[in-house]
């Protein structure tokens, strides 16, 4: 019967395209065989969340960080495993523990229950994770106070706002997207202060940690929705933190010839999207150094202490500011020098950059 | 809204009783407008609620204090809602019903834009209007696809397929061939692409329309997805950035206070979909092409009987839904974005919820697109001012809207008698 065959071709149709967007989200697991090593490398092996491997933020930035250490130290291997759902978490860390990884990476705090978990029942083996702090001794956590470089970017658009008036939108409200919008706003806040201005932040309000929100992390008619009504409030610096819906705030800045413009997260926007010419400065979150770092003094036979673990900053580099760009000539060199200076003094101490989503030690 | 038995007869008016429709939608109009007047009243302050005629803060603005406005647009639905309790005549039941909603709807506004922070009491109406209508595009193109295919009783799951398709294949070959034109072609050609074999399969196959719908969606993502990792990322440069249609400003309509800088200095894809509405509104009800369509929707068999070829009607009506939704995906990445896994996102299901909010029928799809972009711009707006409404409660209002309309509200919702149902001759 026609209608039979039909069904038959439609779901010829179905499997092709899952198994497709399945292709697409990059290699496959890289099975360990064993064979053929001759002396015993240092295994590191990295289980994404469910943004995969290219999701051009952390996954991306983590996996760079291992190959790094590869570069770095040949007796290194590494091999990571993607997951696609939630429910993967525990089965891609098991199946890393029983093929003996030297270290485990789990990147993402939405890994931090499903890794403390494996780690607590395999108390000797080591465990590394990336956004997160679980608390458990066999677990070597990376976090980022990306508050203290936010800070700078707030102060910089403070500095360079001619409408009195910046924004900056996020994704969902969690901690890891508004620790960025509470170092930003206070930015903002310690420009007003020692300037004696009063240019104001939108989008986000500290004390009652309420703002603009995509609630979405890779549409971009989201993203710029959100920061058209900012500007329409006056804005005319955005910083989205909100992946990829960001990049719907950067192209239309771009389009816009300058009537506003953007500060980007994570990866310096130059590197990581088409607009570099929208983007005054991004708010850099160095993970690939730390991972790299992490991995290297693991292979080479120190025991990663898991308290205090690492936690970016300004001080150690883990995060920052990146370089201007295409606004090298736009920022003016006062403004650039008194950016530096709260580099330096937040690294000292004198000025403490305060949020409810900083890394807890 | 596939096979239920939808009886064909014109609905005999029953006696409800007292309580008919009207008198209960008055009574809800009733509550909304109390609450309306004492809550939105008593929470708004004594600022002034500035609606500005621009794009920003500056110009001209409409203004009244928040106190006063909240509670006079909240009496203004409660004289509404005590109209139609009353009982009005049934022409009339729309228009109040409509003046109803809009005061409530300004009332909640007074609240809101007076208790914003200080320097933000102001809602650019320039700027509101615009994005309503950026944010219905999409479903505006979407709907008008599922009304050419439904109207000819094939139903259309897969516009977000055929809005995907067409994105994808505006952004490569816009990119690859340098133009906008090829660009907007080929993302015509896309979006037909999946209308054929949605057409194959529904037609020819008989595969349930629903299913074969869905199948199709996964196909787009999957196969749009897998060229943007393999084929794209290898070269951005070559293959994903198209060049863009710029805003066309129309002389003399965009020197119209508020609608004229809001809706004409846009692009092409806006003109484009206002047009097609009215297009296809007048040729789906005063030309033949409109009247077999609608036949072959409502009753195959006579309108065989008559001489209308039924399969061609509903082959040629699925490919133009295609070509419709490939150019409402090309707005995407002909506009302003680069091409992105599954960067529709769902739209394509919303614009069918338009479709069915709009009765089948093109200008009404308009009028429930612009809802729903209304309801996010709105939730947009607060969000930027730091209101107490979580925008989560604001994102779900268009679905609830929905429901209600669905439930009642617009009256009796029925889809094309032969809507999803495959013609055998015979």
């Amino acid at each position: 019967m026609r209608s039979v065959r039909g069904m038959r071709i439609a779901s010829i149709f179905a499997v092709g395209g899952l198994v497709l967007s399945a292709a697409a989200c990059g290699e496959a697991p890289d099975e360990d065989n064993n064979a053929g090593s001759g002396a015993k490398k240092f295994s590191a092996c990295m289980v994404t969340d469910v943004g995969g491997i290219d999701d051009k933020s952390f996954n991306t930035s983590a996996w760079k960080g291992l190959q790094d250490a590869k570069a770095a130290n040949s007796n290194i291997d590494t091999k990571f495993v993607a997951s696609k759902a939630e429910a993967d978490y525990e089965p891609n860390l098991t199946q890393y523990v029983n093929q003996k990884c030297d270290f485990i990476l789990a990147v993402g705090g939405l890994m931090a229950n499903a890794t403390s978990k494996i780690a607590k029942a395999n108390p000797n083996q080591a465990f590394g994770i990336v956004d997160a702090n679980p608390g458990d001794a066999n677990v070597y956590p990376m976090q980022f106070d990306t508050a203290q470089a936010a800070f700078q970017a707030g102060y910089l658009a403070a500095g360079m706002s001619k409408s009195g008036k910046v924004g900056t939108y996020g994704g969902l409200p969690i901690p890891p997207v508004t620790i960025f919008m509470d170092g930003f706003v206070d930015g903002v806040a310690h420009y007003n202060k020692t300037k004696g201005k009063n240019v104001q932040a939108l989008g986000w309000n500290k004390e009652t940690q309420k703002g603009s929100f995509t609630n979405d992390f890779a549409k971009q008619d989201e993203g710029k929705k959100v920061s058209d009504a900012l500007v329409a409030q006056g804005a005319d610096i955005i910083m989205p933190v909100a992946g990829g819906s960001g990049l719907g705030t950067t192209s239309a800045a771009k389009a816009s010839g300058g009537k506003y413009s953007t500060i980007w997260v994570d990866v310096d926007g130059c590197e990581s999207t088409p607009d570099c010419s929208a983007i005054v400065t991004t708010v850099v979150k160095n993970i690939p150094e730390a991972v790299k770092e992490a991995v290297l003094k693991a292979a080479g036979g120190e025991k990663l202490q898991a308290s205090p673990g690492f936690v970016g900053t300004l001080a150690n580099n883990g995060v920052s500011i990146a370089p201007y760009h295409d606004f090298e000539s736009k920022v003016p060199a006062e403004l650039k020098a008194e950016v530096d200076k709260i580099k330096a003094d937040i690294a000292a101490g004198t000025i403490t950059v305060t949020s409810k989503a900083q890394p807890t030690k | 809204m596939s096979t239920m038995a939808v009886p064909d007869v014109a609905v005999a008016p029953v006696d409800e009783g007292f309580w008919t429709r009207g008198r209960k939608v008055g009574l809800t109009l009733l509550a909304l407008g109390l609450l309306a007047a004492v809550l939105f009243g008593a929470l708004a302050t004594d600022q002034q609620a500035r609606f500005t005629l621009s794009d920003d803060a500056a110009g001209a603005a409409l203004e009244i204090n928040g106190t006063i406005g909240a509670i006079l647009f909240g009496i203004i639905t409660i004289a509404a809602g005590a109209a139609l309790l009353a009982g009005v005549p049934k022409r009339w039941f729309l228009p109040v019903l409509g003046v109803g909603l809009v005061g409530f709807v300004l009332s909640f506004l007074c609240w809101q834009v007076s208790a914003a922070p200080t320097g933000q009491n102001f809602m650019p109406l320039v700027n509101i209007i615009r994005g309503t209508f950026i944010l219905a595009l999409p479903l505006i193109f979407g709907a008008l696809a599922g009304v050419l295919c439904e109207r000819s009783g094939v139903v259309n799951v897969a516009i977000e397929g055929q809005l995907l398709m067409g994105a994808f294949s505006g952004a490569l070959f816009g990119s690859i061939s340098g133009s906008v034109w090829v660009g907007l072609v080929a993302a015509a050609i896309g979006g037909a692409f999946i209308s054929l074999l949605l057409a194959i399969f529904a037609i020819r196959y008989l595969v349930d329309q629903v299913v074969i719908g869905i199948v199709l969606n996964l196909l787009a993502v999957g196969v749009t997805g897998f060229l943007y990792e393999r084929l794209m990322q290898t070269n951005i440069e070559r293959y994903n950035s198209a060049p863009r249609f710029g805003n066309w400003n129309i002389p003399l309509l965009e020197d119209i206070p508020v609608l004229g800088p809001a809706l004409f200095r846009g692009n092409i894809f806006l003109y484009l979909g206002l047009l097609l509405v009215l297009v296809i509104h007048i040729a789906l009800f005063r030309t033949r092409w409109g009247l077999r369509t609608r036949s072959v929707g409502e009753h195959p068999t006579a309108a065989d009987t008559l001489g209308v070829k039924v399969l061609r009607v509903r082959y040629r009506n699925v490919l133009l839904a295609g070509v419709v939704a490939g150019i409402g995906g090309a707005s995407y990445t002909l506009a302003l974005y680069s091409f992105t896994k599954n960067m529709i996102g769902g739209k394509g299901f919303i614009a069918l919820a338009a479709l069915i909010f709009g009765r089948w029928n093109p200008t009404g799809a308009l009028l429930a697109a612009l809802f729903f972009g209304f309801a996010d711009q709105l939730a947009t707006y607060l969000g930027a001012i730091n209101s107490v409404i979580p925008s989560q409660f604001l994102a779900m209002l268009p679905y609830l809207a929905t429901i209600l309309a669905v439930a009642g509200l617009v009256g009796r919702v029925r889809a094309p008698a032969a809507d999803g149902k495959p013609y055998i001759k015979g």
